[in-house]
Formats: structure tokens, C-alpha cells, sequence
């Protein structure tokens, strides 16, 4: 078991190297080479007449008169040692920048993951096996949040409860009160999802001869529920670790400049708008590597939660969710 | 061209830009003072926090000299004053300069400064201080995109002592004062400059009546105020320290959610007014309403004079007239903006009164014009061609620009093809678009330049600034008119006034027979506040909220 465990870690760690280079290599490929002169994009925006000076001097202090290849050959060493390099447009260290923002986009993820987690659970687990209208409302309003854009369920949640009844301030990332709205804009169209997800999973073990032997020893309905069906039906949910980690962020972007949040999602808009390459570069490489650990988290979760996986051979446990 | 109109922000509210009516802006604009309006004669209090909602468009650095965001100077000029001061009336008033010579010949100008003024850190405000500044704006590692521009003709300066400068610049340059005087060109610690270059971006240090405290990226700004603060502008209403203890600028992207924030108490005051809430704030007795017009060039579509069809001035005329832009611009504005009558806004020095009501709306004049120019024949689709071409012009729009620069180019293209001119707008990416102005591939394009000088029409039209290989110029329209180069540079050189004024009537005039662009709008600066917040300003060299006279009764 403790074998098992390290190879997979291992190779799941040696792979995710390889993650890391090809993101980071596509990213630069995409950015050089896609329309836009470099010097322009950086130092050029609104009201900007840049003289030829400044933009010569960008040009060499960046290393844009190199060919890409060189140009890529010194992005990636810099940051196989460690070094993210500096912002071209904010003037700070990669680090630095990611870190004033990377907090608030921490704290609404995470949020945003606790109330959709807990919702679609609490719903699926409440509504599985009822009466069909009583399922017929839950799955119904599922499909229209999951189909809701999340742009538009925020400012729905705005007019309502912070320009109408005024509960919630429409603004800022400072405080429990100000993460109410943006949490719930997140995490509603992911809930509709999971929670569709558990229910069918649910509705199916429920069927289960095991369910059925519970029962007869005379268990409560909830505890069966808890106990017994909730652990089988988790599994999917699990596999779908990659989507909903995927929604979360990229939901982050149009959440975060609906409610005039900070967080990495703007941050990395307007670094790939002005070609910033180190900060693109920094966003990427750590959405990749919180993608590698994810993935590394969710195939040791398998071993735990069923226990026929960690006898079986490596091959034979379910795939984990696409990386959306 | 099309980098310096971009928005930052990507969704479709905040695309709305910002209105007020005609009156107020007359008002604010030309009127007396700093364009201050002031609700009540009570006497100001010190004390409290004033947060003003700002809208989406952050700058990525604060060093004065490091951004030509619309956003730069609301957020620096607290922390940073400047040389000079702007009146409405278009004179230069003493700020951190007393007093001023220019020699005859224009090359050579003398500042005496303001003695005993502090930068934050301590720093002593001289004339070593003023030359670092000003090489420092021209540092190309300081990589400026606009300051270093608008100082182009600066060649070096001379310590004549503690309180003396010697400026030499390496060609006339009668709008230098006028530039100085714009927060983008304001005052930083020499000290810092000296010391710490690269923490300017993040934490300016001036010596202005506010000093910054945190910049929260995303989100906010914040300052408290200068105690030792004794050498505000002239054009003020007080003297001393500011009123205000505290000062929060945030950054509110969305349109509606600024409006909102400011209806339901969570800021003080707004910038940029959405156009549709105008007349909500006028109709409400707990906010107050300021505007100014932006001095320089009017919101246009700039016409490529460089290749066919706009390289024939009867077509140009011929789309001008083809545009009832009176009309379109009511209804995109939801009747808050003021048409444009000519290539500057009326809040411009030497703006041509007189030109009023030239450019006007004739669908017959365009008919004969187009007929004039050879585009007798017309396709199946009522289109006009000519040896068998048809008139069509390209007009690329980036996608991040304002929502009604497009509902503009829509109606404006509907009324062409009633011309017979067949517009096709075309939606490439940003950097497309980019790379597409560089290379002169457009006919049509939108932008506007803010500017405290008719100099803006050099900028804009000089065949100068005709972007090469080398370098990248204003020129959108590819204009190159003997006549009007020649004005345009006599009235850049000269130190008389009054020809100065002559000269640029005439280049307007000379714009409105060359047509290189249709004039759509006079942008306005809109403000709201609630009406506790006094003293609220304009200032004419740039207008964007000016804190320094600002009180809040409790």
C-alpha cells in the first residue's frame, strides 16, 4: 500500500513537471506569436504616444529585437531558477504581483467551493428518491442555474439584495460581508451541476441490494442516506473535481470585475491584453501546478474512499475529470 | 491611435462613457475659477473621509510620468502638484513656479520657484529638484508614454541658483507651459527619483496636499492628508492644508454599480457618470452634479486621407455631410453630450467660435459631392461606384472600446449607405486592430486626445506625425496639407498671443475644408456627489476630480 502510494505520487510529481513545461511553452508560443507588436502593447494604452526612445529602451530591456526562440529559451530558464521575473507593465516582481491578488481570489474560491459543495450535497441528498414533483422542482431549477451565466446571476444578485434591499455591499473584497454576493454568483451555477451529478448517483445506489438489506435492519432514512449511499455516490463527484476547480477560476475572472474584487483572473486579463509575458507566464504556471496537486489529491481520495482501488492494479481506477 | 482610446474593461455596462447637458457643460467649462461648483454658502469644516467611486480604468503605475491613463490624474495630482496652474480662462497661473520668463526667440524659459515647499520625505522643492523631474520624465528607462511626448523639445536646463532654473529647449514650443500644467507632467520627490526609481510606480512621493498611503490593486487607493501643506495653487479657494483627513479612491468598473454605490451611500462621490443616470442624480434633492468638457479633441472618426476612397476631400465632405450626427448623438447619449462643431471642444484655448455650425447635416450637398467626385453610377445594392469600383471604406473597431463608439459607427454607417457609401466595420482583435493603425490598413477610425492646447491639432494633423517605421505617430487621418503644416508649426513657434490665436482660427478653418475626420462629441468629465460633499473641482488643465477646496458637512 505505502508502495503504491509513493510510485503514484512519484509519477503523478514527474508528470506534472512535464504539465508545467507544456503550458508554459504553449502560453509563450501563443502569445508571440499571435498579432500585436510587443513594445506597442506594453507600453502603449489609452491617451499613450510613446516616443521612439522609450519604446527602443523597452525593446532592449526586454530582449523583443531577440528571435522567439532565444526569447523563450530566456523566459524558461529564468524560471527554472526560480526566478518569475518582473511585471513589464506593473514594474514589480511576478511574485509580488500575484501575491497582492492571489488572497481574494483564494477566499472566493474557496467560498465559493464550501457553498456549492455543501448546497448541491444538501439538495441532492434531501430531494434523491422522492416524490417526482418534489425532484421535478430541485432537477428543474438545477438545469436553469447551471445554465444561468454567472455574469448575469451577479448582477441579478446586486439589484436584489445590494441596490434593492440594500443587505449587501456592492463593492470591495474586505470582509465576511462583502463575500456573501460574489460566493453565491460563483457558486449557484456550480451547485446546479454537482447537484444533479449527486442526485443520479444517489438515485442509483439507492437502488442498491445493500441499501435495501440497511433498511431492513431498520436504520432511519437519514441515516442510510448519510452513511451508506452518500460515501458510494461521492465518487462521481470526486471525478468531477477538474470541472468544477475550472469553473471556480475561470469563473473568478467575470465574478471579481462584476463585484470589483481584486484577484488573479484581472490580474491576468490585463497582463495577456498588454503581452505582459512574465505575469501570463506566473498566472499559468500556477493554475497548472494547483491542477497537478488537485489531480494528485483527487487519485489518493479514490484510495480512501473505496478501498477495492488500493488492491487493484494502477490501471483500473477511474479516470479523473477532464482539466477543463 | 487605436492603444490610447482602449478601455480596460472588457464588459459591456461599463462601455457606456459618461454625459451631462449642454448647459452645465458651457458652465463648467468656460466659466470662472477652477470650474468649481459649491452647494450653500456655509463655511467649510475640516475633518471626515471623502470616497470618490472611480471608474474601471486603473492605471498599471502611479508615477505621474509613467501612465496616460484617464484615471493618472485623479489619483496623482493629490500626491503631486504642479509647475503651473491652468485657469479656465486659459492663463497660466503660479503654482510651484512664482513667476516665469520666455525669451524672445521662445527657446529659453526662466522659472523662479516657490520657496519652502517639502516633498513627503522631506525633500527640498529647487531647481536641482525641477531638472531632475524633468530629466527623469525623459529618461527612457522611466518608459513614459506620455509626459516624455508632450516634453519632446526639452534639450537641457541650468541651475542659475537654489530658487532658479534655466530650461533650454531645441525648438519653439509655445504650448510648454500649458502641458506643465496637466497632472501627468506633476512634481515627484528628486529624492525618490534619485534614491528609489523603481518604487515611484507603486508609492509616488510628492509634495501634494495628500499623501498616499496604500494602493490596493484592483481596488482602491488611499491617502491622508499633508499637515505641513501651505503652497496650494493660486487658482484655489483656500490656502493651507486640505479639509479632508482622509481620501479613498475606488475602483468601480461597472457602470451601474457605481451609480448604484453612490445612490445607496457606499462612496461619497462618482467619476464618469453613466449618461442614463444623469438625469436620475439631477432629479434627486441628496446629490449634486458637476461636468466639464474635456479640452482638445472632440470624439471622432478620423477618415484615412492616405488611400482611396477618403483620399479625395469631395468624399470626405461628402460622409460629413451624409451624418446627421446631432441626432445620433442625443440618442447615444440619452441627450447629455454636446455635438462637436469643429476639430477642438469648446473648452480649448483658441477654440474658433466663429466656426460654429459649418459642419452640417446636408444629404443633397452630399449627393452632389459624391457626383462631383465621379461616383456617378450605382450598383444593385444603391451602392455608388466608379469604373466599375464600389465605394467602400473599412472601419476596424477594437472590441474593447466603448459600446457606443460602436452604436455610433452602426448609425453612421446606416446614414452613409443612404449616401451610397458602403462603410463595413470590422471587429479584430485588439492587438489587430493595433497592428492594422501602425500599417495604415483602415479607413475609418475612432479615438479622442485630451489636451489643454489647440497645439492638439499639430499632434493630430501634422504630417509630422504620420506614423512611419520609426515612429509612431497621432496623424490617424495620414493628413498631409502643405497649408496646414506650415500654420500649424508658425503657431506652435510663436511667443505672440494674438497671432497665436489668429493662426489657429485658421488651421480650423483650413480642417473644416480638409474634413480629415467627423467630429461626434464634446467628451464630458460628469461627477456626482452627495450633497454633503463641498467644494468638489474641475481643474481646467486636466479635468478630473481635484480633492484640495473639498469639505463635507456632517
Amino acid at each position: 500500500m505505502r508502495n503504491k502510494i509513493l510510485r503514484l505520487v512519484g509519477g503523478r510529481l514527474i508528470a506534472g513537471v512535464g504539465v508545467l513545461w507544456g503550458a508554459a511553452t504553449l502560453t509563450f508560443l501563443v502569445l508571440y506569436f499571435t498579432p500585436g507588436d510587443q513594445a506597442q502593447a506594453i507600453v502603449g494604452g489609452e491617451n499613450a504616444a510613446p516616443t521612439p526612445e522609450v519604446i527602443a529602451q523597452v525593446t532592449a530591456e526586454y530582449g523583443l529585437d531577440q528571435p522567439w526562440y532565444a526569447q523563450y529559451l530566456s523566459h524558461l530558464g529564468r524560471i527554472l531558477h526560480g526566478d518569475l521575473g518582473t511585471s513589464y507593465r506593473l514594474h514589480t516582481p511576478v511574485t509580488q504581483a500575484i501575491g497582492e491578488q492571489a488572497g481574494a481570489t483564494l477566499e472566493l474560491a474557496l467560498a465559493a467551493a464550501v457553498v456549492g459543495l455543501t448546497l448541491s450535497t444538501v439538495v441532492a441528498l434531501a430531494t434523491a428518491k422522492r416524490r417526482r414533483w418534489i425532484r421535478g422542482i430541485a432537477s428543474g431549477s438545477e438545469l436553469v442555474i447551471a445554465s444561468t451565466p454567472s455574469f448575469w446571476l451577479g448582477i441579478l444578485l446586486l439589484t436584489v439584495f445590494s441596490f434593492g434591499l440594500r443587505l449587501f455591499p456592492a463593492t470591495g473584497s474586505h470582509g465576511l460581508q462583502s463575500l456573501v454576493l460574489p460566493a453565491l454568483a460563483l457558486a449557484l451555477p456550480i451547485a446546479g451541476v454537482l447537484g444533479h451529478v449527486l442526485r443520479e448517483a444517489l438515485e442509483e445506489v439507492l437502488d442498491e441490494p445493500f441499501i435495501v438489506s440497511a433498511r431492513t435492519r431498520g436504520l432511519a432514512d437519514l441515516t442510510v442516506r448519510l452513511r451508506h449511499a452518500l460515501r458510494h455516490a461521492l465518487v462521481p463527484l470526486i471525478t468531477m473535481t477538474g470541472y468544477w476547480v475550472g469553473a471556480l477560476l475561470g469563473g473568478a475572472v467575470i465574478t471579481e470585475t462584476l463585484f470589483t474584487r481584486q484577484g488573479i483572473g484581472r490580474l491576468l486579463l490585463s497582463a495577456v491584453n498588454a503581452k505582459d509575458l512574465p505575469v501570463v507566464l506566473g498566472v499559468v504556471l500556477l493554475s497548472a501546478g494547483i491542477y497537478v496537486l488537485l489531480n494528485l489529491v483527487v487519485d489518493l481520495l479514490y484510495l480512501v474512499i473505496d478501498p477495492r482501488l488500493r488492491d487493484a492494479p494502477a490501471t483500473a481506477r477511474p479516470a479523473v475529470g477532464g482539466a477543463s | 491611435m487605436t492603444k490610447r482610446t482602449q478601455m480596460t474593461t472588457r464588459t459591456m455596462t461599463t462601455r457606456a462613457a459618461a454625459a451631462v447637458l449642454g448647459a452645465a457643460m458651457v458652465l463648467a467649462g468656460c466659466g470662472s475659477g477652477t470650474g468649481t461648483v459649491s452647494a450653500g454658502g456655509t463655511t467649510p469644516r475640516a475633518g471626515g473621509t471623502l470616497i470618490l467611486g472611480e471608474n474601471g480604468q486603473e492605471p498599471t503605475c502611479l508615477d505621474p510620468h509613467g501612465n496616460s491613463s484617464s484615471d493618472g490624474p485623479v489619483i496623482t495630482v493629490p500626491v503631486s502638484d504642479s509647475l503651473v496652474w491652468f485657469g479656465a480662462d486659459g492663463t497660466i497661473q503660479p503654482w510651484l513656479a512664482d513667476s516665469w520668463k520666455v525669451s524672445p526667440d521662445g527657446l529659453t524659459y526662466t522659472f523662479t520657484l516657490h520657496p519652502g515647499v517639502k516633498f513627503h520625505d522631506g525633500a527640498v522643492w529647487n531647481a536641482e529638484a525641477l531638472k531632475t523631474n524633468f530629466e527623469h520624465m525623459r529618461d527612457p528607462a522611466t518608459k513614459s508614454p506620455l509626459a516624455a511626448a508632450y516634453i519632446a523639445p526639452y534639450k537641457d536646463s541650468k541651475v542659475i541658483d537654489e530658487n532658479t532654473l534655466e530650461v533650454h529647449l531645441s525648438s519653439p514650443y509655445s504650448p510648454f507651459l500649458n502641458i506643465l500644467a496637466q497632472g501627468y507632467l506633476g512634481m515627484i520627490s528628486p529624492k525618490q527619483i534619485k534614491e528609489a526609481p523603481q518604487s515611484i510606480c507603486e508609492h509616488p512621493i510628492g509634495s501634494g496636499p495628500f499623501i498616499l498611503d496604500k494602493w490596493t490593486k484592483g481596488q482602491s487607493v488611499t491617502y491622508h492628508k499633508n499637515p505641513d501643506y501651505n503652497w496650494g495653487p493660486k487658482g484655489a479657494k483656500h490656502t493651507g492644508p486640505a479639509y479632508l483627513d482622509k481620501l479613498e479612491i475606488r475602483f468601480l468598473t461597472e457602470d451601474a454599480t457605481r451609480y448604484n454605490a453612490l445612490a445607496s451611500g457606499e462612496v461619497n462621490a462618482i467619476d464618469f457618470t453613466p449618461p442614463q443616470n444623469v438625469e436620475d442624480v439631477k432629479a434627486n434633492p441628496d446629490l449634486g452634479f458637476v461636468s466639464a468638457l474635456r479640452p482638445g479633441h472632440p470624439m471622432s472618426f478620423w477618415l484615412n486621407t492616405s488611400r482611396a476612397p477618403f483620399d479625395d476631400v469631395k468624399v470626405r465632405q461628402a460622409l460629413l455631410a451624409s451624418v446627421d450626427r446631432s441626432a445620433i448623438i442625443k440618442g447615444i447619449s440619452f441627450g447629455q453630450y454636446e455635438v462637436a462643431q469643429g476639430f477642438v471642444t469648446p473648452s480649448t484655448p483658441d477654440y474658433a467660435s466663429g466656426l460654429e455650425g459649418k459642419i452640417a447635416y446636408d444629404p443633397a450637398k452630399a449627393g452632389r459631392l459624391l457626383d462631383e467626385a465621379g461616383w456617378t453610377a450605382k450598383d444593385a445594392d444603391g451602392i455608388r461606384t466608379k469604373d466599375g469600383k464600389r465605394l467602400t471604406a473599412y472601419f476596424p473597431i477594437d472590441p474593447s472600446f466603448p459600446a457606443q463608439r460602436m452604436q455610433i459607427a452602426v448609425q453612421t454607417q446606416a446614414a452613409a449607405r443612404k449616401a451610397g457609401i458602403d462603410i463595413q466595420i470590422q471587429t479584430p482583435s485588439t492587438q489587430e486592430v493595433s497592428d492594422r493603425s501602425l500599417a495604415g490598413d483602415y479607413d475609418l477610425a475612432s479615438g479622442l486626445w485630451a489636451t489643454n492646447t489647440a497645439d492638439v491639432l499639430w499632434i493630430q494633423y501634422s504630417s509630422k506625425n504620420i506614423t512611419t517605421d520609426k515612429r509612431r505617430g497621432q496623424n490617424v487621418a495620414r493628413l498631409s496639407d502643405g497649408k496646414l503644416d506650415e500654420l500649424l508649426q508658425t503657431a506652435r513657434e510663436t511667443t505672440d498671443k494674438a497671432k497665436q490665436t489668429d493662426l489657429y482660427n485658421q488651421v480650423q478653418a483650413r480642417l473644416i475644408e480638409l474634413a480629415p475626420a467627423i467630429p461626434f462629441y464634446n467628451d464630458p468629465r460628469p461627477v456626482s456627489f452627495q450633497k454633503k460633499v463641498h467644494d468638489l473641482t474641475l481643474p481646467p488643465a486636466y479635468p478630473s476630480p481635484y480633492f484640495y477646496d473639498t469639505w463635507l458637512d456632517e
